[in-house]
């Protein structure tokens, strides 16, 4: 794993909001797989697949790792995840990020967002 | 389900293209089109990937794997390249489901691109599986092609 991600990682889980008598978490499940956080908003983090490498006398000198972030929410604005999974993203892949699409599930009345983001690895 | 691609350190080429006039739109139009079909293909091959099976209704709880109707609606629907956009200095083309129409699923008409994004970006009760994403990350191969076929057409074209 790399170390980039691990990190991303650490800081997605502690992400908490408001003062300190109501203090929310969000969910934030790793790899998730047949299993969902009970709560209003929750988030799903992974590392897909290699995006790119550097290779320099037949082996490799930098690899680049492509990730995304999925944030499922029952509010329209997110419960004010978006903002903190954003400024996460920033400050731990510098610029390699973009929001790949936002989407909303008629049926289950749930709001979709997904961010693409890479690391070096 | 758009996405860019662009090819750099083309000085050279572009030189070479403004002195052949009115020659070089098609020239770059032929070489992009070799490009743009070997990313088309790589998008057939990553949607013969997807992992299915037998319907079941998803739950939150319980996502689901696409069932194999969905998988042969993908496989079925055109995934061709788009009408070329040719503009004085650049010619564009689009690459992916876009534009490939409704299907029957279940008794209803549905959307083919809707449900390739349901598949690519997963839904509260679908698991994702990245095939248009996994297809794209190949766009180096195709960059290269788009190159070399400039190349080689360019260097037949002076020889007239």
């Amino acid at each position: 794993m790399p170390t980039e991600y691990t990190n991303l990682v650490t800081a997605l889980k502690a992400l908490t909001q408001g003062e300190e008598p109501n203090v929310k978490t969000l969910p934030m499940a790793e790899n998730e797989w047949n299993t969902r956080p009970d709560s209003d908003s929750y988030g799903i983090v992974a590392l897909d697949f290699e995006a790119d490498a550097l290779h320099g006398d037949n082996i490799k000198v930098c690899t680049a790792y492509e990730g995304s972030v999925d944030l499922f929410s029952r509010k329209k604005d997110g419960d004010g995840w978006v903002e903190e999974i954003v400024n996460t993203l920033t400050a731990y892949c510098d610029g390699a990020w973009s929001l790949n699409s936002h989407m909303y599930e008629r049926e289950n009345r749930i709001f979709h967002w997904e961010w693409v983001f890479q690391v070096e690895g | 389900m758009a996405f860019t691609m662009q090819t750099s350190g083309m000085a050279e080429l572009t030189k070479r293209l403004e002195k052949l006039g009115e020659k070089a739109q098609g020239v770059a139009s032929l070489a992009l089109y070799e490009g743009a079909g070997m990313m088309a293909d790589e998008i057939s091959k990553a949607v013969h990937g997807i992992t299915t099976e037998p319907f079941r209704y998803g739950t939150i709880e319980n996502r689901r794997k696409p069932s194999p109707e969905e998988k042969a609606i993908l496989e079925n629907a055109r995934k061709g390249v788009a009408k070329f956009h040719k503009s004085p200095d650049r010619v564009d083309t689009s690459i992916g489901m876009q534009n490939s129409g409704y299907a029957e699923l279940k008794g209803k008409t549905v959307p083919i691109p809707l449900i390739a994004n349901a598949i690519n970006s997963g839904t509260s009760f679908m698991q994702k599986q990245l095939f248009m994403r996994r297809a794209l990350s190949k766009r180096r191969a195709a960059e290269a092609k788009i190159e070399q076929e400039l190349e080689k057409r360019l260097d037949e074209l002076s020889l007239d």
